[in-house]
Formats: C-alpha cells, sequence, structure tokens
C-alpha cells in the first residue's frame, strides 16, 4: 500500500477520491444537518403511481409509458442490428443474440422436454429482453429528475379532483377538469361541496412542501445544491379563504394559485435559504419527470405477467386439449374430493401467479429508484456509483427471473395431469412455489 | 388500484406495446435465429458424418491400394521369373537348333566330301583304267597275255590310286 502511495499518480488519485468523498458526505444530507449540504437535492415526490406527461382527452399519456416504448425501440435497433445480415458466421452483434437464444434454447429444451420446449421460446424470449430492457433504462441518468413542472395550480386541479371523486362528486370532478381549475372556481364557488373539499385540501396537503425552481421555462430538473432549504410549505404560499361565496376572497385565492407569491407576514424558516424574492419570481411546484422507468409502473408489470399467464395457458390448452388442460383445475368432487379441492386451488393459484409476477418485478425496480434516490440524498457524486451497478444487476436478474418462471409455469401446464396420484400432484404444485422464492 | 397506479386505460397501453414488441420479435428476431442455428447445427452435423465417411473411405481405399500393390508386385516378380524363365529356354532353343544346324552342315560336308572323293576316286579310276588300257594296247601291241598281264595292270591302277590320291 505504502509503494503504492508513492507514485504521484496513484497519490494523486486517492487524494482526488477521499476529497470528493469528503465533499460527498458534508454536501450531502449529513453535512445539512451542520449547516453545510451544498449539493444535496430536494427529495422528489415519490409516488406508487406514474405521473402524466400530457393529457390527450380523457387518456393519460404516462412517463412510464413513454420509457417501455423506448425500451422497445431500443430492443428493435438491436434486433435490427443483430439480424439485418444474418449469416452462419456470425458478426458482433448477431453473436450476441445467438449466444443468448442458446442460453434460452437449452433451457426451453430441458424444461420443456426436447424440441417439444421449443414452443415456450418467443414469449419468454420476449419477456426477458422486455423487462431487462425497461428496466435498464430506468437506471440512465436523467430518468427521474428531468421534468415538466406541475405549477400550484395543477397540484390543486389534481388534488381537488380527487378529493371529489373519492367523495363520490364524479359531476364536480368532470366539470373541474374539462374547465380548469381557474373557470371552475369562478362558476362553482356557491357550492358548498366545493368548499368542503377545499377546508378537507387544506388540512391534508397544507404541509405539502413544493420546491422552489429557478428560471422561467416550464421544463424543470433538480438542481444540486438545492436541497430541503429551498421547498415551501403550501400554507406558506395560498391561504385557506374562509368563504368562497365572498366574491374578493375568491378572487385572492385564485390569483395566489395562478401567481405563487409568500403570503404577507411570513418569514422563511431559519435553515432556509429561500427569500420571498425567489418564491416571486421562480416557479414553485412538483417536478414530474419525462421518463420513469417502465418496471416501475404496476401497469407495465401487470401487462407482462398477464401476457405471461395468458400464454401459460394457451400452451396447456394446446398442449393437453380442453379436456386435458381444464381436468387439471376442475375435478368431479364425487369421484375425487380432495382432488377436487386441490384442482380449485390450483385454478386460484394461476391467478396469484399473476399477482406475484407483477409486485415482485415493481417491488424490485421501484425499490430500486428509491434507494437510488435515497443515495444521492445522503451521498451526492459518488453515493449512487455503487447502487448503479446494483441496479444493473437486479435489472438482469429480475428479467431473468420472470421469464424463467414463465418457462417453468409453462413446462408445469403442458404435463398432463396423472389422476389419482396425489404425491405427483402435490410435487406439482411446490415447483412453483419453490422457484417464486427468489 | 387507483391509489397503485393501475387503471384500464394504462393497462391496454401496456399491453398492446407488449404484444406489438411481441410480434416484431417473433418476425425479425425469433424466426431467423432459431431458423440460422437450426441450418447451422444441421450442417455441423452433416459436415461431421462426411468427415466421418471420408475418414472411413480413406482408409479402406488406403487399404486397396496397399493390397493392389502388393498383388502388382508378386505379379511383377511372376512376370520377371516367367521372362527369366523364357529367356532361358529361348537360348536353350537357339543353342539346340544352331548346333543341330552346325551338326546338319558338318554331316552334309562329310557326305559331300565323301561324295567328292567317291567321284574323284571313280574318275581317277577311270582315268587310271584308260591309262592301263592304254598301257595294255601298248603292251599288247607288244604282248598279249592277258593274264601275265592283268598283274601288271592292277599294279598300275594300284599305282595310280595312290598317286592320285597324293
Amino acid at each position: 500500500m505504502g509503494k503504492l502511495l508513492s507514485n504521484p499518480k496513484v497519490l494523486f488519485a486517492a487524494v482526488i477520491a477521499v476529497a470528493i468523498l469528503f465533499t460527498s458526505v458534508l454536501g450531502g444530507a449529513l453535512g445539512a444537518s451542520f449547516g453545510l449540504g451544498f449539493l444535496g437535492g430536494p427529495i422528489p415526490l415519490i409516488q406508487l403511481p406514474a405521473e402524466y406527461i400530457v393529457e390527450i382527452g380523457s387518456y393519460q399519456l404516462m412517463n412510464t409509458f413513454v420509457m417501455f416504448w423506448l425500451a422497445i425501440l431500443v430492443i428493435v435497433i438491436l434486433v435490427f442490428l443483430g439480424t439485418r445480415n444474418i449469416r452462419e458466421v456470425p458478426g458482433r452483434w448477431q453473436g450476441i443474440f445467438e449466444a443468448f437464444f442458446e442460453f434460452f434454447i437449452d433451457l426451453a429444451e430441458k424444461a420443456g422436454g426436447g424440441r417439444k420446449g421449443r414452443m415456450f421460446l418467443p414469449v419468454v424470449t420476449t419477456i426477458f429482453l422486455g423487462v431487462l430492457f425497461s428496466n435498464w433504462l430506468g437506471t440512465v441518468p436523467g430518468v427521474g429528475n428531468i421534468g415538466r413542472i406541475e405549477t400550484v395550480e395543477e397540484f390543486f386541479e389534481l388534488k381537488l379532483k380527487k378529493e371529489f371523486q373519492a367523495e363520490g362528486d364524479s359531476k364536480l370532478a368532470k366539470e373541474l377538469k374539462k374547465k380548469g381549475f381557474v373557470e371552475f372556481f369562478e362558476t362553482y364557488s356557491e357550492d358548498s361541496h366545493v368548499a368542503e373539499a377545499l377546508s378537507v385540501f387544506f388540512s391534508e396537503h397544507g404541509e405539502d412542501k413544493l420546491i422552489i425552481f429557478s428560471g422561467q421555462s416550464g421544463v424543470g430538473f433538480i438542481t444540486p445544491g438545492r436541497g430541503e432549504q429551498w421547498k415551501v410549505r403550501l400554507n406558506q404560499i395560498v391561504e385557506q379563504p374562509s368563504d368562497l361565496t365572498d366574491h374578493d376572497q375568491l378572487e385572492t385565492f385564485i390569483q395566489q394559485v395562478e401567481e405563487p407569491r409568500v403570503l404577507a407576514g411570513v418569514v422563511p424558516d431559519e435553515e432556509q435559504e429561500w427569500t420571498a424574492q425567489d418564491v416571486e419570481d421562480g416557479r414553485v411546484g412538483l417536478l414530474v419527470p419525462f421518463f420513469r422507468g417502465a418496471s416501475t409502473d404496476l401497469n407495465t408489470t401487470l401487462a407482462i405477467a398477464i401476457f405471461a399467464m395468458v400464454s401459460v395457458q394457451v400452451w396447456g390448452f394446446s398442449t393437453l386439449g380442453f379436456r386435458g388442460y381444464a381436468g387439471k383445475f376442475i375435478i368431479n368432487p364425487i369421484k375425487d374430493p380432495i382432488g377436487s379441492i386441490l384442482g380449485v386451488l390450483e385454478m386460484f393459484l394461476e391467478f396469484v401467479k399473476v399477482v406475484s409476477f407483477t409486485f415482485r418485478l415493481f417491488g424490485n425496480m421501484f425499490a430500486g429508484e428509491v434507494l437510488l434516490i435515497a443515495m444521492g440524498f445522503l451521498l451526492p457524486l459518488i453515493g449512487i456509483i455503487p447502487f448503479l451497478g446494483l441496479e444493473l444487476f437486479v435489472g438482469v436478474i429480475q428479467a431473468i427471473i420472470f421469464s424463467v418462471l414463465t418457462l417453468m409455469f409453462g413446462a408445469l401446464a403442458v404435463i398432463a395431469h396423472d389422476h389419482g396420484d396425489h404425491d405427483e400432484e402435490g410435487h406439482e404444485a411446490h415447483a412453483p412455489e419453490g422457484a417464486e422464492a427468489h | 388500484m387507483g391509489d397503485l397506479g393501475i387503471n384500464l386505460p394504462g393497462l391496454i397501453t401496456q399491453l398492446v406495446s407488449f404484444t406489438v414488441l411481441f410480434l416484431i420479435l417473433y418476425r425479425f428476431l425469433y424466426g431467423p435465429i432459431t431458423r440460422m442455428l437450426d441450418q447451422r447445427a444441421d450442417r455441423i452435423k452433416s459436415s461431421l458424418e462426411a468427415a466421418d465417411r471420408a475418414r472411413v473411405e480413406a482408409a479402406s481405399s488406403a487399404e486397396a491400394v496397399e493390397k493392389e500393390m502388393a498383388n502388382a508386385r508378386v505379379e511383377g516378380q511372376k512376370l520377371i521369373t516367367e521372362a527369366q524363365e523364357a529367356a532361358r529356354r529361348a537360348g536353350e532353343q537357339i543353342q539346340e537348333r544352331s548346333r543341330q544346324q552346325a551338326e546338319e552342315m558338318i554331316a552334309r560336308a562329310e557326305v559331300e566330301i565323301a561324295q567328292q572323293r567317291d567321284s574323284a576316286i571313280e574318275e581317277l579310276r577311270r582315268e587310271f583304267a584308260g591309262l592301263a588300257v592304254l598301257a595294255a594296247e601298248r603292251v599288247v601291241e607288244r604282248e598279249l597275255d592277258a593274264a601275265g598281264h592283268q598283274e601288271l595292270i592292277d599294279s598300275v591302277l594300284e599305282e595310280g590310286l595312290s598317286s592320285s590320291r597324293n
């Protein structure tokens, strides 16, 4: 070690590394508690549902859809590179696909008993590639921290709409959506429901912190150095009107929402670095990322899981015939009472598989994203690096688990049901569970 | 479900997207690659078989060549011995024939010589007879005593013969 450090280049690199480490520790969340934290970004809003980028009619184009299409695009480009000039002596890209396919052909033929196993291949490989690339694209820098800024107005609109929907006021919700926030309030201000919803809104979201962005354009990103101390509570910029029927109060309220400024008399908290000027000049709102890893949306994982399990049923029916496959689940209770109960359980299990597929992938990838955000917050600059590697690894592992489990379920589905052999049955039922433990 | 972010439009969107991906991969990746892999496997299998066959063939043909060579060697040896034998026989025949010819020639020569000698003797005898007759005439001229003189004639003849012989 001493010998290594005597090399000036190594020494220099070591000093730089240590300096970066210190900077990141001090600049991050740890340093923030000592009044430093000059590098920390504000923690973006973490929510389970995907965020929408634009709303076309009533259809919301989510950021995860865009990422899924990007993943598909990347796959298609790779496929084009790999197969545009297919030869017996493979090129580099073709070799990658061949190695990949040979792995799965081998696996499928072992699981499916020889060449019959080939029928699993298209679905299984598609699942692998789809899941892998939607996982990997989620770790690309910029995904999750560049986006549209959701203004205070939109924030109100969305949360209020949800409030109305929860209350069963679908008419109000629709009206709010159609007219937009400002116009809606000018027309519906008399309605007591609105005033009620608004007060619920303030009690629930009044303490929500909004980020103060710099600049004026509509696209935002979270800049380092704008940590928690660059956030402002909703209560500090919008005052709850006591009476919505009063025209003046309504006007003031709408103005506050449209053009956020710090309420008169409010002083920033001690550790906060913004001034009233910053709130007035900048934009206050939440960051809605343009991109979000496709597998961090339950819609995506559920769609792939449904595709997988429908394929499994198709394989089962096409191999064993309708009676053969349905006979696995529907068993005459007079002839075989235990078997019939097990059959119902197995049918139920098919639906459970969809759910377990969905939440396994979603849970892993969503947790990974949160982990990356947390590490970026704790140790800016370097904290994210080892975890990026980990996330790439997790992405592959999840893709393998998803595709290989589909393969195994398929292999189990095409095995003919053995009547009266309960031992065999128990074994079959156990195999997927064992595999699911991953 | 809504709090989890699951909604029908989103689910349908992703299902459609995934199905599209599946169809694209099925058409452009799965088909060509597996076809190519199978083709290559077939080709490797068939070329291995061909190589095996070729090896067996080569081995058997080498054996055949070896056998052929041995045959040829034996054949050649036989031919050589035959040729030698034939040559020897031919030589013997020629020798025999020439000896016979020589003998014949000698015999003929001897016969000829004998004939010539005989004819010469005959001629001489005739000549001597003439001479003797001549001599006899002369004697007779003087005294014809045949009996007394026969002795004389014969001696003359004898003399003539021995002198012509010498």
